[in-house]
């Protein structure tokens, strides 16, 4: 009997035991507490304009511009990319951005814009997405677009820089159709941006970089305005909510990147054999804006201004700009051969900088100050004017990705000088990440002096 | 069950002794129990079973052995005591984790951790945290007081994982703590640690702090003039702004250097200290027919080798108690407590970190005064300022933390509750059934702060405060029903069915704070910043597992073994139920055929399959705030652009199914002259399948990562244990003793990805490398040609090649343990060595040291000849002339070294170890260095004291003893013990980036039976 009250009780607790602790094995883990499984695309458009803001001024404008002769390579790993020393490992970071955080979130957005007939959201992701994939082909050249980012494709093939370009002003041009005049889902931006002038400028960019100057120039009539540049917004005072520029060179890795001796502060120093001050030009305030030195906070005698000036930690970083606007009006006029033209946008971008910076001396040009022995020294006249445009181009876009293109593309006819060896790096690698898994990476394409389609 | 009495009980006062050092059995115990004919094995169900009968591979471990090796913690006390279990300590931090592998690497990006069993119960053997940077956390199996162990199985193979079934595919630790004994014994025990830093780097002393040559203040480098052409003192402007440090020692703005003070010695004095560990025991046990009780309390209190917040404490308690109710009803309960306190280091990659801020000091920067108040040049000061060699006047916080800084004034503490309840019932309810039911319920608590103050440097500058509460459990219920059948006259049967559900859950809750408001009054608390500088978090996760399982053990005639055994499992993360079968079968020959000198001989061979769960949550791809960040540390946070949620880079997948892991194992147990010699020998096999991964695939895809059953890995090895008795009299005995073992691990399949990375940097990582081991180091390498002749540049200098690829590889060859021990009457003596062959290893710390000029290395002088200062150029292309005067006899003396790469001799310095020749550079290959080891890992003596002698103080028993722990090391490695790792317990494996260094011991021990 003893030993049936025994056997019963022991029973009977493990019943209790069990019935108390034993929970339904499939419920527990069929939704992951800790993270969403859906989201909006109004609330997605944020995300990847900042993977856009990251690309087009974090670690690639940082590259581009030591190549360029805006940065100097200072320290640790940078010293070694001063000397054009890099590898495919090197860009597996911001092809994630690109592609993963960028141009997939911009798809995903328009399918749900598409779907709910948000027209403007749509359109402010696809310009999202061609400002992401023109930046990506100028500096790649051939990159995945017709089967990036589509869940049933492993390997996305490669597609010609061309086929891009032109894509991504398909883009372009239906986006500009509803945004004329928008500012919306700006949450990335300052939000003083016209989305459809974005939307062309960025057009006359693409078209640039081919050499069709009268499709350049028409696209550009229509592009930014004085006053509407895309901005990125970082008037949050955190880590996380800075200017990249600041957040790098100040924040995180001081002293790894200086201005010391760099091509553009040359221009711009009154101090400096190859300064462009002139009767009508004097940089000393732009050069202020610029470069900083001299305080406890700087890392080396000529710092990337980011105490006070253009990379200050709260001031925007311009991603489309009425600079890059005119100037390339300019170009375009210089180049179909209209130099009146090209000396009125050339002046505007003068008049801008008078107002940006405010002790400078920006009084407007005439067609009589270009030319052999003139202000501005040229064989001719609109070879000087040209030369002009093209070098007012560079020292607008500080910090900017695009000179790099411009660079390449007039075969550095502004003679920036070369860090090492006898030719400019003329295109990013592909990263290791793509290599690894993608068969399709175009294999002859792996030199880093092999210069894109564009530019050859 | 049969009452099994362990050979060792018999000598009381050794096998109560805390303390205790080598004994009669230690050679046994220490290496291959399995072989001893009477030696009892706990089976995989945690029953207890003749280990003669056992068809697979094991190792038990006994108490003595642990409890001398003079180690905090349990698992680091395992190191060389069984083959192919290699437990690798993270760093010499006091209580810092340490990996286990048993025979290879089973998993890519899961844990290659094995299951930890404590009394039947599985216990969480978790170390949270352990990257590149941070601090090196501690293993939750080191809570365990070691000298509450009475013995320690190893389950190395697949089918001994069949009852624990998905967590058991990486081998499991069987840890049986010890029960009341006959009579009434209490012991006390005390130790004296006394712990020294292993090895140490080597710093130049003849060139001072700054670039090309000449001396620059606050400067990174160390490149700058030569120290003995100063002139004797610093000018220095007493004008103007000055630090005032605690001391009162003043330091003004330098208008020119002229100190030839090497402070190397005083810069190195200022990290390191004797490191002092007091460890006191007290164990009361006793027992009756009734049942039995053990307590005990222990207090480990050890100050690390780091001369700052540096500690361990740790102060467990247990209460073990059985009681018989009657002849067939026992009730016991286990209980521990643990009460964890400790301080830790920042260190790797880290600005905040240790060794990165000492080491890359300049000689000609003296530490000292690292802490005072800054005056600006209009008398202004500033309280609380941070002075180190990137800021050597504290007007703001320096670029790398001052050594004396990190240790003293930032705060790492972890403060661990940690209780292990396990009530159990046994009740033989027929003549040969017994039933037993046990339910384990493991819970630790884990507040860890981390404080920088003000003034710390980089991203801490502002100060940056983080509290991080971490609570994990862990319930289990076990039904167990054993039965014992004969079937015939000669085949006995033992039948074990089981039960066993898991439920597992983990929480953390926490938040940080940075930008202080008040700067100067050290608080552990969120008020300290405002709204914006707060941010909070928390996660949890949850898995529950089930198991169905039946052992049957067949005895033909006691000497053919057979076991099989089956399980079925269903885990909440993934809904099908799989299968677990296993087989072994063992033949103890020598039963049916003599052999000359042959006592005994067994042959065993065993199969399993197991399955490894998936992780939770991994079937669907999330939506996460959105973030983008570059690498660097500067990233743009959509939380502070008004919030954004979007889709995950990472590819959830709906597919996913188990690991599948695969084992034959073969082997032989063998023993020579009346068991004189006993050798173990076992080969092994395994495959894992469909291996688990967030594997990369290429970012064009619009995912960086997907989870896909995606990898296969194989490990093959030998083990061979041995033991051999060279004298066994009444007073004398000596044994020899050893182990080896190898494993040879291969990533067979990425499933198309070339590597997959596991840990370590964009320039150098541990990576899985489809045809190449686990781990595998990784990065750039010099440009080659098909001959792999280095491709140079036209001055000579080997150039980096755009691709990366396969470095080194960080698992030795083989590893092992040899041993002796010697007992004398009451003297005893036992000694380890140790040896890691064949491995290899990244020395980020050396290659970077070689960057900041500091390293020994950079630091040489020589000749050049008139005709080579003018003709030999360095990577800047200058020659000795353009960069100093000739000497009197034309002769140039120069900073660095000739070196010939294949294209004549050229110039390395400053610009050279700057950039491609330095560690942050691009070619991670040229510090690669071969790792091996070779150490004395343990020397003890005891010595019991005589019969008249404790006759004379009324006591039973008391020993004193002396452990050495690492008291010599043999590497080709510079600087470093390589017995570390700087991604802790992850599974990249190999790295060194200014981990915090590993230590040596002496211990002192007494212990006293009353």
């Amino acid at each position: 009997m003893k030993k049936y009250s025994i056997l019963l009780s022991t029973a009977f607790a493990i019943m209790l035991l069990f019935n108390a602790c034993k929970k339904d094995m499939t419920e527990i883990n069929a939704t992951n507490p800790n993270q969403f499984s859906g989201s909006e695309g109004r609330l997605m458009i944020t995300g990847a304009e900042l993977a856009n803001v990251l690309v087009n001024g974090g670690e690639a404008a940082r590259m581009a511009g030591i190549f360029s002769g805006y940065f100097t390579g200072a320290d640790r790993q940078y010293l070694s990319l001063h000397q054009y020393s890099y590898t495919a490992g090197d860009f597996d970071n911001v092809w994630g951005t690109l592609y993963a955080e960028g141009v997939a979130q911009c798809r995903l957005i328009k399918d749900r814009a598409k779907a709910s007939n948000d027209m403007v959201l749509h359109s402010v992701a696809a310009i999202t997405e061609a400002n992401l994939l023109l930046t990506a082909s100028g500096l790649w050249g051939d990159i995945p677009q017709s089967e990036a980012c589509n869940n049933g494709i492993a390997e996305p093939k490669y597609d010609n820089m061309d086929d891009v370009h032109a894509y991504c002003i398909g883009l372009l041009d239906s986006a500009a159709r509803y945004v004329a005049g928008s500012n919306a889902h700006s949450g990335a931006y300052e939000g003083g941006q016209d989305w459809g002038q974005v939307a062309a400028t960025l057009k006359a960019r693409a078209l640039l970089r081919k050499g069709d100057y009268s499709g350049a120039a028409a696209a550009a009539a229509n592009g930014v305005s004085a006053g509407k540049d895309l901005k990125s917004n970082h008037s949050a005072d955190v880590p996380g909510a800075w200017n990249l520029y600041y957040d790098f060179c100040y924040w995180n890795r001081g002293g790894y990147m200086t201005c010391e001796n760099s091509y553009l502060s040359t221009l711009l120093d009154s101090a400096s054999t190859t300064k462009r001050h002139n009767a009508k030009t004097n940089e000393d305030a732009r050069f202020a804006f610029y470069y900083s030195s001299g305080t406890a906070d700087n890392y080396s005698t000529r710092d990337p201004n980011y105490l006070d000036g253009i990379f200050a930690s709260a001031n925007g970083f311009t991603v489309v700009g009425y600079a890059e606007n005119q100037l390339i009006l300019a170009e375009c006029a210089s180049r179909l051969g209209n130099n009146d033209k090209a000396l009125e946008h050339l002046n505007n971008v003068r008049t801008t900088n008078a107002g940006t910076f405010a002790n400078g001396l920006y009084d407007a040009y005439d067609l009589a100050d270009f030319g052999p022995g003139k202000m501005v020294q040229g064989t001719n006249t609109t070879e000087a004017l040209r030369m002009e445009i093209l070098v007012e181009k560079y020292a607008s876009l500080f910090g900017q990705l695009e000179t790099y293109s411009d660079l390449r593309r007039t075969k550095n006819a502004i003679g920036v000088p070369l860090n090492t060896g006898t030719q400019m790096p003329q295109r990013f690698l592909f990263p290791q990440s793509e290599i690894n898994s993608n068969s399709k990476v175009p294999k002859n394409q792996l030199d880093k002096f092999l210069p894109l389609t564009y530019f050859q | 069950m049969k009452k099994v009495s362990h050979s060792i009980s018999k000598c009381i006062l050794l096998a109560f002794s805390a303390l205790a050092l080598p004994t009669l059995g230690y050679a046994q115990s220490a290496s291959e129990d399995t072989l001893l004919m009477e030696e009892v094995s706990i089976n995989a169900a945690g029953l207890s079973k003749s280990a003669r009968k056992i068809g697979y591979g094991t190792s038990q471990i006994k108490s003595k052995a642990i409890s001398t090796s003079g180690e905090s913690g349990l698992i680091q006390s395992l190191t060389g005591k069984a083959s192919n279990v290699q437990i690798t300590r993270s760093t010499g931090d006091p209580g810092a984790g340490a990996y286990i592998q048993i025979r290879g690497q089973n998993t890519i990006t899961g844990s290659n951790q094995p299951l930890i069993v404590v009394d039947g119960v599985p216990v969480s053997n978790s170390s949270l945290g352990g990257g590149i940077d941070g601090v090196v956390q501690q293993s939750r199996l080191n809570d365990i007081n070691p000298a509450d162990i009475e013995d320690i199985q190893i389950l190395k193979g697949a089918a001994a994982a069949a009852i624990w079934g998905t967590r058991a595919a990486n081998g499991v630790i069987m840890v049986t703590t010890k029960k009341g004994k006959k009579g009434l014994n209490i012991e006390f025990s005390s130790s004296l640690s006394l712990d020294e830093v292993n090895r140490e780097f080597e710093k130049q002393e003849r060139f001072g702090q700054g670039v090309n040559g000449a001396w620059r203040a606050n400067n990174a480098l160390s490149w700058g003039d030569k120290i003995a052409d100063r002139s004797g003192t610093d000018k220095v402007n007493q004008t103007g702004a000055k630090f005032v440090s605690e001391d009162g020692s003043v330091q003004y703005p330098i208008t020119e250097k002229g100190d030839k003070t090497i402070y190397n010695q005083s810069n190195r004095d200022q990290v390191f200290r004797t490191g002092v560990t007091w460890n006191n025991n007290i164990s009361i046990s006793s027992a009756s027919e009734k049942g039995g009780v053990y307590f005990s309390a222990s207090d480990w209190n050890q100050n690390g080798i780091l001369a700052g917040n540096s500690d361990y404490r740790r102060t467990t308690g247990r209460l073990n108690f059985d009681y018989n109710v009657n002849s067939q009803l026992t009730l016991s309960l286990k209980n521990t407590v643990a009460k964890v306190f400790s301080n830790r280091v920042q260190m790797g990659s880290n600005l905040n970190g240790l060794y990165l801020g000492y080491l890359r000091t300049p000689s000609d920067f003296d530490n000292s005064d690292y802490f005072g108040t800054y005056y600006n040049a209009a008398g202004v000061g500033t309280m609380n300022s941070h002075r180190g060699y990137r800021n050597y006047m504290g007007s703001a916080a320096p670029t790398y933390n001052n050594p004396g800084w990190t240790l003293n004034k930032q705060v790492n503490t972890s403060d661990v509750t940690r209780f292990i309840v396990t009530p159990e019932l046994q009740y033989k309810w027929l003549e040969n059934s017994t039933f037993i039911a046990r339910v384990g319920y493991d819970q630790s608590t884990d507040r860890r702060i981390t404080y920088f103050p003000y003034r710390s440097a980089a991203s801490a500058s502002t100060g940056s405060f983080g509290d991080n509460l971490i609570t994990e459990s862990e319930l289990s219920m076990h039904f167990i029903n054993q039965s014992s059948h004969k079937i015939g006259n000669k085949i006995n049967l033992d039948a074990t069915l089981g039960y066993l559900y898991t439920d597992r859950n983990f929480f953390q809750i926490g938040g940080s704070a940075i930008n202080f408001i008040i700067t100067d009054q050290d608080r552990f608390g969120f008020f300290n910043a405002t709204n914006e500088n707060m941010t909070p978090f928390n996660s949890i996760s949850r898995t529950l597992n089930d198991r169905y399982y039946g052992m049957f053990d067949f005895d033909y005639d006691n000497k053919v073994f057979l076991q099989l055994a089956t399980a079925a499992e269903a885990s909440s993360t993934f809904a099908n139920r799989f299968w677990s079968p296993s087989a072994s079968l063992s033949y103890e020959f020598t039963r049916d055929i003599k052999i000359p000198t042959l006592s005994y001989g067994k042959l065993r061979t065993s199969w399993g399959r197991v399955g490894v769960a998936p992780p939770a949550y991994i079937t669907g791809t999330n939506y996460v705030s959105a973030s983008s960040a570059s690498g660097w540390g500067e990233l743009l946070d959509a939380s502070y652009f008004g919030g954004s949620i979007y889709r995950s880079t990472t590819s959830g997948n709906p597919d996913i199914r188990p690991e599948m892991k695969q084992e034959l194992e073969i082997g032989a147990d063998l023993k020579f002259l009346d068991n004189k010699i006993s050798i173990g020998a076992t080969y092994y096999t395994n495959t894992i399948n469909d291996i688990i991964l967030a594997t990369a695939v290429p970012a064009s895809t619009g995912f960086t990562n997907k989870w896909l059953n995606a990898g296969t890995i194989s490990n093959t090895g030998y083990e061979l244990d041995w033991n051999i008795q060279l004298m066994k009299k009444k007073d004398f005995n000596w044994n020899l003793y050893g182990n080896i073992g190898t494993n040879r691990n291969i990533v067979e399949d990425l499933n198309g990805s070339k590597s997959i990375f596991l840990a370590g940097f964009t320039g150098v990582s541990s990576r899985a490398v489809e045809g190449e081991a686990m781990g595998t180091l990784w990065g750039g390498r010099w440009k080659r040609n098909e001959s792999g002749a280095l491709m140079l540049d036209a001055e000579g200098f080997p150039q980096p090649d755009a691709e990366e690829g396969i470095l080194g590889d960080p698992n030795p060859t083989w590893k092992g343990g040899f041993g002796t021990n010697i007992s004398y009457k009451g003297l005893f003596v036992n000694v380890l060595f140790e040896a890691c062959q064949g491995n290899q290893m990244w020395g980020g710390t050396y290659g970077v040291m070689n960057y900041f000029g500091v390293s020994k290395e950079t630091g040489e002088e020589f000749i050049m000849s008139a005709e080579q200062g003018t003709t030999i150029k360095d990577y800047d292309g200058n020659t000795a002339a353009d960069w100093v005067d000739p000497n009197s006899d034309g002769t140039y003396t120069v900073r660095g070294k000739l070196e010939d790469f294949g294209g004549g001799n050229v110039w390395l310095n400053q610009g050279w170890y700057t950039t491609n020749g330095g560690g942050f550079g691009p070619v991670g290959e040229q510090f690669i260095y071969d790792a091996s080891w070779f150490r004395l890992r343990e020397l003890s003596i005891r010595y019991d004291l005589p019969k008249n002698v404790l006759r004379a103080l009324h006591i039973p028993g008391a020993s004193i003893g002396f452990t050495g722990r690492n008291l010599a090391l043999w590497t080709n490695v510079e600087g470093l013990d390589p017995e570390t790792n700087l991604t802790g317990v992850s599974n990249g494996r190999g790295l060194d980036y200014f981990n915090n260094p590993g230590t040596k011991s002496y211990v002192f021990s007494l212990s006293i039976k009353i």
